[in-house]
């Protein structure tokens, strides 16, 4: 980068006595400081302040220039972000300046109660009265300096270079800076001010346009996109075409010079970590894991159903031998031998041998359906023999025991019942699915064919219903009985239903009398009328279930069947591309093709920004418009000796394309000669320098007391004489 | 204060040997309340017109607008265009463009506009 902050702090202010002037360039880029005499400013920093808070402690301190953004981290830097003092190129922040000061005097090693230093100052063309002499009093007040002169920096530039023999006594020093850009006219060596020109278009609005133009280009690079690296970018890449619309053309024909102009930058990008497919060892590994887990199952579950088959055996065993006892005991003893046993009579325990014996033989795997329904009816009819007889010849506690049969009876009934019902509907299904296979079998086309609609029509069903429910599902839950009768839209489907029943019940009896609810059938509305939302979501349910049979038959026969997703309720916005595929190295590339000379261009051409004035080219123009001398010599001779000053003269190219428009200006012939100041950065610093060490220099210089004696209207006419 | 932000020295010391007046005191409380003028206040305020319009001044000095007929260049690519889209304003250089211009969301056509100031301001 060709511009470094130096912010050493400088330990021999004490050299240099007190007549020695302090030097100042104050750039709204950056701020240079030095002593007069020297070739380099001892300071140079970006003129920009922070005011971050810091993190624990909670003071907000004040961090001056360009700085290390590790250090940073300790402060909470959302709310500040970098301030200049400047608006354009006019200082109208005192407060920032005086902190900029500050720092700045303090790294030149400033030392003692005062500033006991003349001060050569920069301002820019023609400073309006007020910022002067705030600046003038900033000084004088705060700092206590004896005396101020203030200069334009472009003036000491070419005066500089005049020495250097790069431009002549006449000639037009054209500055492109920061924030504006100045066209000076020189004659006898004095800058003309009448014939100035100023454009508010500088270095700071290239950068700007061309990290706008970057981060729409490269919307998910945005955060790589700082200030700091587009001037970078700027700075190394940029240049100014000789002629925009052709450069344009080569670039839009995609011709082979304009890819070699085209630059790259690659952002750091790791590759993902490829997934290799798993080895055959890997599958065979996981292969046998799952194997043994399996079997381990396996003989979990073995080793519970043999330990329950010994169990009945046992227990059947039992009861068999109690049978056989039973057999042997005599009548009356019956009862109490059973009452050790546990078990009420013969009957029980034979009751209980059938059921052990068939849970044996089902744990044992043989399921015989019809077995247990028979046994079950055989003990129904044995179960409940007081249900038969009639009421009136059962006692009391007879009655009580009917009563129970008659309600065990029942629900066994129902449970057979629901059971046949079962039983049924799995044949029904059986069929249908033979039926479907044939149908299948027979004509594979027409059946995929009506699977396929089928699968549509449902699939539209269910997204409606869901489309449906997002939108009223948020309204409808536990609004069924608020009075919202108004509200159309709140209620969801079965609401409206209840509604549309309840108006019509109003509306059919009419004739001015409202008799509703004198018949009993029209209660019977009510019954229509579905409950809240209770229906609303077993109905969908239904449907979904058949959809999803009729995915799982499609995905089964038709190999080119994809389930369609559901499509989200939200919209998804078009600025995101989908990443379907993996991100590549080529994603993370930033190309710099056309941008490399388009942001320059509007140097020449501001209306590219919206700004509304003259280029470059016309500028020069404009001022030799402006300075009205009828003479052509004189004219002459200023375009013979062009020279550009200022960090934006940096751009390769621009001499060619300055010469080309001014020539396009200039009648045929007349001479034109472009040159750039040695040191286009520093020299306005070098000129004030070599000017502030001129023994004349004090005589330029105005005091505190003259200040406050002459007054601002005084101040106003103040100028320097640049030649010495 | 961590150390090594010290040593960095990258906070400004509040305390300067050489001022006659510090920071702190003349404005306490931190951020001072003087509300700076801003440029156009400052111009404003200077009154130029009273004074002598040969006289350079800030304001006489600003180069008029351009004479050169105005470039028409793509706002996306940057080549020459022709075309102009009715609907979001913004400038094509071809079909392609075109494309992609009318399939670009409301923010990114603001802000293309803003390059060129201008994009609708709503203040």
């Amino acid at each position: 980068m060709p511009f470094i902050s130096k912010i050493e702090r400088q330990t021999d202010y004490n050299r240099f006595p007190s007549s020695t002037p302090i030097v100042i360039d104050n750039g709204a880029s950056y701020f240079r400081i030095g002593w007069a005499g020297e070739t380099e400013p001892r300071v140079i920093f970006r003129n920009i302040i922070q005011r971050p808070r810091h993190k624990t402690t909670g003071e907000t301190v004040t961090v001056v220039g360009d700085h290390d953004t590790a250090l940073l981290r300790y402060f909470d830097c959302t709310r500040s972000g970098p301030r200049s003092a400047f608006d354009g190129n006019v200082v109208f922040q005192f407060e920032i300046m005086e902190y900029i000061l500050d720092f700045a005097f303090d790294r030149l090693g400033a030392n003692g109660s005062r500033i006991d230093h003349p001060i050569l100052i920069t301002e820019c063309v023609c400073n309006p009265v007020q910022s002067r002499s705030k600046m003038a009093e900033l000084l004088f007040e705060t700092y206590g300096v004896p005396s101020v002169a203030f200069g334009v920096d472009a003036a000491f530039s070419y005066k500089y270079n005049q020495l250097r023999g790069i431009c002549e006594r006449d000639g037009l020093a054209i500055c492109p800076g920061f924030t504006t850009t100045h066209v000076i006219p020189f004659v006898d060596g004095e800058p003309v001010y009448k014939g100035c020109s100023r454009t508010n278009i500088g270095g700071y609005h290239v950068t700007d346009n061309l990290k706008q133009l970057l981060s729409l280009k490269y919307p998910h690079h945005m955060a790589r996109f700082t200030w700091e690296k587009i001037e970078d970018l700027k700075m190394e890449h940029c240049y100014i075409a000789p002629d925009y619309a052709l450069e344009a053309r080569l670039f839009q024909k995609g011709s082979k010079e304009a890819e070699d102009k085209t630059r790259c930058w690659q952002l750091p990008w790791v590759p993902p970590p490829i997934e290799e497919p798993p080895s055959e060892e890997e599958i065979a590994r996981k292969a046998a894991i799952k194997e043994r887990q399996g079997q381990r199952l396996r003989e979990m579950a073995e080793a519970k159903r043999s330990s329950r088959i010994n169990e009945l055996e046992n227990q059947l065993q039992g009861l068999e031998f109690l049978l056989q006892q039973l057999g042997q005991v005599q009548e009356e003893e019956i009862p109490s031998f059973l009452s050790k046993t546990g078990y009420v009579s013969k009957h029980e325990i034979e009751s209980t041998i059938t059921k052990v014996s068939q849970s044996l033989r089902k744990a044992k795997g043989e399921a015989k359906v019809e077995q247990a329904e028979n046994e079950e009816k055989a003990d129904s009819s044995d179960k409940y023999p007081l249900i038969n007889i009639p009421d009136n010849m059962l006692t009391a506690e007879q009655l009580k025991e009917k009563k129970r049969q008659i309600f065990l009876k029942t629900t066994t009934e129902g449970r057979q019942r629901a059971k046949q019902k079962r039983v049924e509907e799995e044949l029904e299904r059986e069929k249908k699915n033979r039926e479907d296979e044939e149908r299948r079998l027979e004509n594979p086309e027409l059946y995929l064919e009506q699977m396929r609609t089928k699968y549509k029509e449902l699939f539209e069903k269910v997204e409606q219903r869901k489309r449906l429910k997002t939108t009223n599902g948020g309204h409808a839950n536990g609004n069924s009985s608020s009075g919202a009768v108004g509200r159309g839209e709140r209620l969801n489907a079965a609401q409206r239903e209840r509604m549309r029943l309840l108006t019509t019940a109003a509306f059919d009896r009419g004739k001015g009398e409202d008799n509703f609810g004198a018949k009993d059938e029209d209660w019977q509305l009510y019954k229509l009328m579905s409950k809240d939302n209770d229906d609303d979501d077993d109905g969908p349910d239904e449907n979904e279930a058949e959809l999803a049979r009729v995915c799982s038959r499609l995905q089964e026969i038709d190999p080119t069947f994809v389930p369609k997703p559901e499509t989200t309720p939200s919209q998804p916005t078009s600025a995101e591309i989908p990443r379907v595929r993996p991100l590549t190295k080529e994603d993370f590339q930033v190309v710099l093709g056309v941008e490399r000379f388009r942001c320059p261009e509007i140097l020449f051409r501001p209306n590219l920004v919206g700004i509304d004035q003259a280029g470059l080219d016309e500028m020069t123009g404009v001022s030799i418009r402006r300075l009205s001398t009828k003479n052509e010599a004189l004219e002459d001779r200023l375009t013979s000796s062009i020279f550009m000053t200022g960090g934006c003269s940096l751009f390769p190219g621009i001499n060619e394309r300055l010469e080309a428009g001014v020539r396009m200006l200039r009648p045929c012939g007349s001479p034109i000669k472009v040159a750039r100041a040695s040191d286009p950065v520093l020299d306005a610093w070098r000129g004030a320098s070599v000017f502030a060490a001129n023994m004349q220099f004090q005589q330029q210089t105005f005091s505190r007391a003259d200040y406050y004696e002459k007054g601002e209207d005084w101040l106003r006419h103040y100028q320097l004489r640049y030649t010495l | 204060m961590e150390a090594e932000v010290i040593r960095a020295e990258l906070v400004l010391p509040t305390h300067m040997s050489f001022k006659r007046i510090q920071m702190y005191e003349k404005y306490p409380k931190g951020q001072s309340k003087v509300r700076w003028k801003q440029l156009k206040q400052i111009i404003q305020a200077e009154n130029y017109q009273n004074y002598d319009p040969d006289e350079p001044n800030y304001v006489n000095i600003e180069s008029p607008p351009s004479m050169q007929p105005c470039k028409r260049i793509c706002d996306i690519t940057g080549f020459e265009a022709p075309y102009h889209d009715p609907r979001t304003n913004l400038r094509y250089a071809n079909a392609d463009v075109f494309k992609l211009v009318r399939s670009l969301p409301n923010e990114y056509v603001q802000r293309y506009l803003a390059l060129r100031k201008a994009a609708v301001v709503l203040r």
